[in-house]
């Protein structure tokens, strides 16, 4: 166990290594007006020189890297350049990141409360009129794109119930909405996933062996169909509560929550390299977490799954 | 060999040549064996038929793709790029509510409509195909190569923690920003991230089916293995490829939308859904406008759902087991 | 089964029931005078010495003060300057200094005095390289602040400002200057306390607690992409002409979408109104009295006939090259362009409005009350609306009969847009199809190509991707030179010295030494007089188009437009100071009347000052 945790530790780290490094080089090919802001129409082109070279980006690639990784090894991700000058990094980031965390959570327990009740219940009445609602409602939320239904229900909802149109710390009432919003889709996954493993799981030998026997249905379901049921999804489950964090791109800039959905778009489009870094460091090595807590998880719900055998097939 | 090859040779000098021939690979008589009236491509047809939604949903998908196509050669169409002039006061034909000259109303400079959200069909449906394809041909490559190759395992494992933990957002948003935005940069940057989910979902199959019998037994008969992977393996996946690629064109449309949302999308003067939605969301605030938003949004909402349902409707149609 | 129902109802009742309990908790309004708006461009520094971007010039207006400020009708006013003097040819400034300005913290607690070594101590810190201030090429019109910029001097006491003592303070010229009090409202000439600076070091200006303030307001809140809150300033010294007492910025990425209706819910009290709602404010009963029209600014917007082409081969830039260089052929395109159906996307009401026939916009410098655009040389070109379609004919078949086997026709125009604004795409087609539509598709072929969105300037304007761009340029200084630098020898817009016939004498193009002539001339009179001949030159020479002035669109705000300070120079148009927040918001026929009334009462403070 331990010999399998050191041995995926390691191949994580080269795995951050390498799109670390492919992610600092991409953003070395950015415009360079992009550094200079909106003054660069009027500065002389040795006042943009001297600006790009105290920015190091007149160094070679390699010193840059070198730099950046001397950095990195200090436990520093440097400052921002142009998303909130000298401002370090891990200031920037931990000022965004209780947002998106409040809400990703929320949005994450509201889904699985919904979802999941959804999904058995689907399966349980395969084929009748709930079924039919709960597949029209997934089918709509999986198939057509986020951005265009989140308009409407901002658009119309606020309008119907009276709510705030923009999110605001104090008022409460301002959390429905955009919680909802984005609670819509992972409601939408957990109930088809659900519903899935449920049928399959209910038309399995075992079971038709269990009511032959004359086990209570009640019994058959929370015993035996759910806990089965469960096993693929706890696989997921680590992964999607740690990326909570990351933030919802649409809600954020349609509701102006100040998270790090937000912070990713925008400081990529200010060109801020050391922030845009910062984050990617911070999100490829939360996937990493998430897939290895994923697979920890399921060999604590399901003692059949042995780690550490049969390679990484996930 | 060791004892056994005294015998052997003993074996080959007594028969002669007559008596053994090699034997030829023919494919009709391989196919012949084992011979039933059972057709796959059939079966699956008649049990897609069977659902009546999906059937209904292929002949809408299908009109659409066959209106998009034709739609400018029609008569009584105007230019999805042309700025009409309003005969009366001389000036654009703005914001005209839909009525029997534009029958989708035109948007903020007097453009049709009407057209322009046929010609953003035809643009975001192109993308979709194109995106699609890419994605199951570069995917099926990968992972039958992964699943089957032991000496690529290792490092296409890792080339796909890679791409695979690279957030897609930062590649789609930085890729759209170093190239120029077109439809191809919008192509390229799907495809870079897109077909790592189908190679992994094509190599885990093909690691489950690889050493099953059959598979063996074909090793045993000396069945190359290119043959062993396009004979033996692909068409047990030919329903989950399908699934796939239906799903890739309502994903890669959606992605074109985002890109749009976040300001990286198609120019305008090029008009696809994504931006035709864009165009339409600064007007959600005024009823009178929302038609511009609405008709791009509904036509874009059929699409996706369409593809989507008919995808599953045929994956389910193309597993044998749900032929009998 | 039951139970999981059960709990399913328990949970959606408890949300809706946390939710509705606070329903009645909306914060009360207090008797403060309390200003709030959305926006969608963050700030990214509080550091004045450093940026050059709109939003933090914003910032900077309301927090610091510069020596001199404006009154509503644009004429300079003490600020911390209480009198100032110039030498004989302008190039020493003298400044005695207000005295008991103090410098606050974001508490409101007294730091220090301001005096004159703190505006030293801000001139060094943007003429040092290494702080990347993005305003230093302003700054060097002081005595050796290019050389200290560049490291070829090492010793600031050389550089061309001094503190003689505690409240004089002393500027030295490189040239001339006689337009440097114009300057001073620049970021890059504000004060700024040594010993803070230094204790701050690189943090300096990044939150509101590394900042100090002596401006009209105090930085009580700044988390970039949530809130920012300004406070009156109760140190102030010029306290009682602060009316409003709270600046609340709400940010939201969508604040153009949002705000009208934000507005309209009465939760802001500003809103820019996006072209393509205008229509329906106005045919609206009630939301019809709530917008106006913006004021224009000083930009200039004008398109621009590139005499360096460098666009693709496959577009044939020699044909345009040949083509652009023939008089009548320009001439055509000049008459052919009708500016009102191309404003008609951004400004659809009154189109007329913006445009402008002159580089130089009207109002911003005048001899004896008499504008600029109104000086002989250009008062014809002023007056007259460029668009001909008879003109543009007739010009039209004589580039057609000259240009005959030296050029293919229909000439291919490649017409490039930026593709991060939707109006400026919009326009770039309503261009294309009128020209056409005009001229006629065999004589030329506009291409529209879409350009990037970031570093639009280094990949189509700078190296000459354009046969025909649209262009804009603001600025800098109360003088008409501010205006040439765009087509000046070493400008990046459209070469007009490679235009082929107007080299003269001296190996220079004409227009460079009209230009150079009235640079030299220090007669204000003969000085205008001198530059408006080379701008009616540039213009009748078709070597650009005129087109609008800034400031399109509409806005709903609750503030009195003429009470601001007016100047186009620096951040002075940013000023709260001396407004107040209406009751109801301005209607448009109260601005148009407001304007002329303006107008009027500007002519006069100007004729007095001139005394």
């Amino acid at each position: 166990m331990l010999w399998y945790i050191g041995k995926r530790l390691l191949q994580s780290v080269l795995t951050l290594f390498i799109i670390i490094t492919i992610v600092f080089s991409l953003l070395r090919l950015m415009p360079e007006e992009g550094y200079l802001g909106a003054a660069a129409e009027k500065m002389t082109p040795e006042q943009q020189e001297i600006i790009l070279t105290n920015l190091g980006l007149r160094d070679p690639l390699l010193v840059q890297l070198g730099n950046f990784y001397m950095d990195l090894f200090k436990g520093e991700l440097g400052t921002s350049v142009t998303y909130r000058t000298d401002v370090p990094v891990t200031t920037i980031i931990s000022e965004k990141i209780m947002y998106s965390l409040l809400f990703g959570l929320g949005a994450v327990v509201m889904s699985l409360v919904i979802g999941v009740p959804l999904g058995i219940l689907m399966a349980h009445m395969k084929g009748r009129w709930l079924d039919r609602l709960g597949t029209g409602y997934i089918v709509f939320v999986v198939a057509v794109p986020a951005a265009v239904y989140y308009i409407f229900i901002q658009m119309y909802v606020t309008d119907l119930f009276n709510l705030p149109l923009l999110f605001d710390e104090y008022n409460k009432m301002s959390w429905i909405l955009p919680l909802t919003s984005m609670a819509l889709a992972p409601t939408a996954s957990y109930a088809m996933w659900m519903r899935r493993y449920m049928v399959d799981e209910l038309n399995k030998d075992y079971i038709k062996l269990a009511r032959a026997k004359g086990v209570k249905e009640r019994t058959l379901m929370f015993r035996h169909v759910m806990r089965n049921a469960f096993i693929p999804m706890a696989q997921y489950l680590p992964a999607t509560i740690l990326f909570t964090i990351t933030g919802s791109i649409y809600i954020e800039s349609l509701y102006s929550i100040p998270g790090m959905g937000g912070l990713l778009v925008d400081a990529i489009q200010r060109q801020d390299n050391s922030v845009v870094q910062g984050l990617v460091l911070i999100f490829s090595s939360l996937g990493i977490i998430g897939l290895f807590l994923g697979d920890l998880a399921m060999a604590l719900v399901d003692p059949r799954i042995k780690l550490g055998k049969g390679g990484s097939t996930r | 060999m060791g004892i056994y090859s005294e015998e052997i040779s003993n074996i080959s000098q007594k028969s002669n040549d007559n008596l053994f021939d090699f034997a030829i690979v023919d494919e009709k008589k391989a196919e012949q064996t084992g011979y039933s009236n059972y057709s796959y491509w059939r079966s699956t047809w008649q049990s897609f038929l069977k659902n009546r939604i999906a059937v209904f949903l292929l002949v809408v998908v299908g009109l659409i793709i066959a209106f998009v196509i034709i739609q400018p050669y029609l008569p009584y169409q105007k230019s999805p790029t042309e700025i009409y002039i309003d005969e009366t006061t001389g000036s654009q034909a703005r914001n005209i509510a839909p009525g029997s000259e534009f029958w989708f109303g035109t948007n903020s400079i007097g453009q049709d409509l009407w057209s322009r959200i046929w010609t953003g069909t035809r643009t975001s449906l192109f993308i979709g195909f194109v995106v699609a394809f890419a994605e199951v041909i570069v995917g099926i490559s990968v992972g039958a190569l992964w699943g089957f190759s032991r000496k690529l395992e290792t490092p296409i494992t890792q080339l796909y923690n890679i791409v695979e933990n690279i957030p897609t957002t930062i590649v789609l948003i930085l890729m759209s920003f170093i190239l120029r935005p077109s439809i191809s940069t919008i192509i390229i940057a799907m495809c870079i991230t897109g077909w790592v989910e189908m190679a992994r979902f094509i190599r885990n199959q093909i690691v489950i089916l690889r050493d099953r019998e059959y598979n063996l037994a074909s090793k045993c008969l000396g069945t190359p293995s290119y043959r062993i992977i396009l004979k033996n393996l692909l068409p047990y996946l030919i329903s989950v490829i399908m699934l796939r690629m239906s799903l890739a064109i309502p994903f890669a449309i959606g992605a074109e939308v985002f890109l749009t949302y976040i300001g990286l999308g198609l120019p305008i003067s090029e008009p696809s859904l994504g931006n035709l939605i864009n165009e339409g969301r600064v007007l959600m605030m005024s009823p009178d406008l929302r038609y511009q938003l609405i008709f791009p949004s509904v036509v874009l909402s059929i699409i996706t759902i369409a593809f989507y349902i008919i995808g599953n409707a045929f994956a389910d149609a193309a597993d044998p087991k749900n032929h009998v | 089964m039951r139970k999981l129902w059960l709990l399913l109802l328990a949970t959606v009742t408890a949300f809706v029931l946390a939710a509705c309990s606070d329903k009645g908790d909306g914060s009360s309004k207090d008797e403060v005078s309390e200003y709030r708006t959305v926006y969608s461009g963050e700030i990214k520094t509080l550091n004045y010495l450093k940026t050059a971007e709109a939003n933090e010039f914003a910032m900077s207006a309301n927090l610091i003060d510069g020596l001199i400020e404006y009154d509503q009708y644009g004429i300079v006013q003490p600020s911390l300057a209480e009198e100032w003097s110039a030498n004989e040819d302008n190039t020493v400034w003298t400044f005695k200094l207000r005295e008991g300005v103090k410098w606050v913290t974001h508490e409101g607690e007294e730091y220090a005095d301001v005096v004159a070594q703190d505006f030293v101590e801000g001139l060094n810190y943007v003429l040092d390289a290494k702080n990347e201030s993005s305003t230093a090429w302003i700054a060097t019109v002081v005595k050796n602040g290019d050389a200290f910029y560049n490291g070829e001097i090492t010793d600031f006491a050389e550089v061309g400002v001094k503190a003689l003592d505690d409240y004089t303070l002393e500027y030295t010229m490189e040239n001339p200057t006689p337009y440097f009090l114009s300057m001073l409202n620049y970021v890059c000439f504000f004060p700024v306390n040594g010993e803070f600076l230094a204790e701050k070091g690189d943090t300096f200006g990044t939150t509101k607690e590394t900042t100090l303030y002596n401006g009209a307001f105090i930085l009580d809140k700044f988390e970039s992409q949530n809130e920012r809150v300004l406070v009156k300033n109760e140190s102030y010294w010029d306290k009682d002409n602060v009316y409003i007492d709270r600046i609340r910025y709400k940010y939201n990425k969508e604040a153009l979408t949002v705000a009208p209706e934000l507005f309209l819910r009465g939760e802001i009290d500003s809103a820019e109104i996006p072209t393509s709602v205008v229509d329906e404010w106005f045919n609206d009963e009630e939301k019809k009295s709530q917008l106006r029209q913006i004021r224009n600014n000083f930009y200039t917007y004008f398109y621009a006939l590139n005499f360096n082409p460098q666009f693709d081969e496959e577009y044939e830039p020699q044909n345009w090259k040949v083509a652009v260089n023939n008089k009548n052929f320009r001439k055509s395109l000049y008459h052919a362009l009708d500016r009102v159906s191309a404003m008609l996307t951004t400004e659809p009401f009154e189109p007329e409005s913006l445009l402008n026939n002159t580089i130089t916009p009207k109002n911003f410098v005048d001899v004896d009350g008499v504008d600029y655009t109104q000086l002989a040389p250009l008062a014809d070109i002023s007056n007259t609306d460029s668009f001909n379609s008879d003109l543009a004919l007739e010009f039209k078949e004589k580039a057609m009969a000259e240009l005959d086997g030296k050029a293919t026709f229909p000439v291919k125009m490649v017409i490039p847009y930026n593709s991060g604004s939707p109006d400026w795409a919009n326009r770039t087609q309503v261009v294309e199809q009128q020209l056409e539509n005009l001229l006629g598709a065999d004589y030329i072929d506009l291409i529209v190509e879409a350009g990037p969105s970031t570093g639009f300037l280094s990949e189509i304007r700078h190296p000459g991707k354009y046969a025909l761009l649209e262009a804009n340029w603001g600025p800098d200084y109360a003088d008409p030179a501010s205006y040439t630098d765009p087509f000046t020898e070493g400008g990046t817009y459209n070469k007009p010295e490679l235009a082929e016939g107007y080299t003269d004498a001296n190996g220079k193009s004409k227009y460079q030494n009209l230009v150079d002539a009235a640079k030299a001339e220090m007669d204000p009179a003969k000085r205008y007089e001198l530059f408006a001949q080379a701008e009616a030159f540039l213009i009748e020479e078709a070597f650009v188009i005129p087109y609008a002035v800034g400031g399109t669109g509409y806005i709903a705000s609750k503030l009195n437009p003429f009470e601001a300070q007016y100047s186009p120079f620096g951040v002075t148009l940013e000023k709260f100071k001396g407004q107040r927040l209406l009751e109801e918001p301005m209607s448009n026929e109260e601005f148009k009347e407001a304007l002329a009334a303006w107008e009027q009462e500007r002519t006069e403070a100007l004729a007095n000052a001139g005394e």
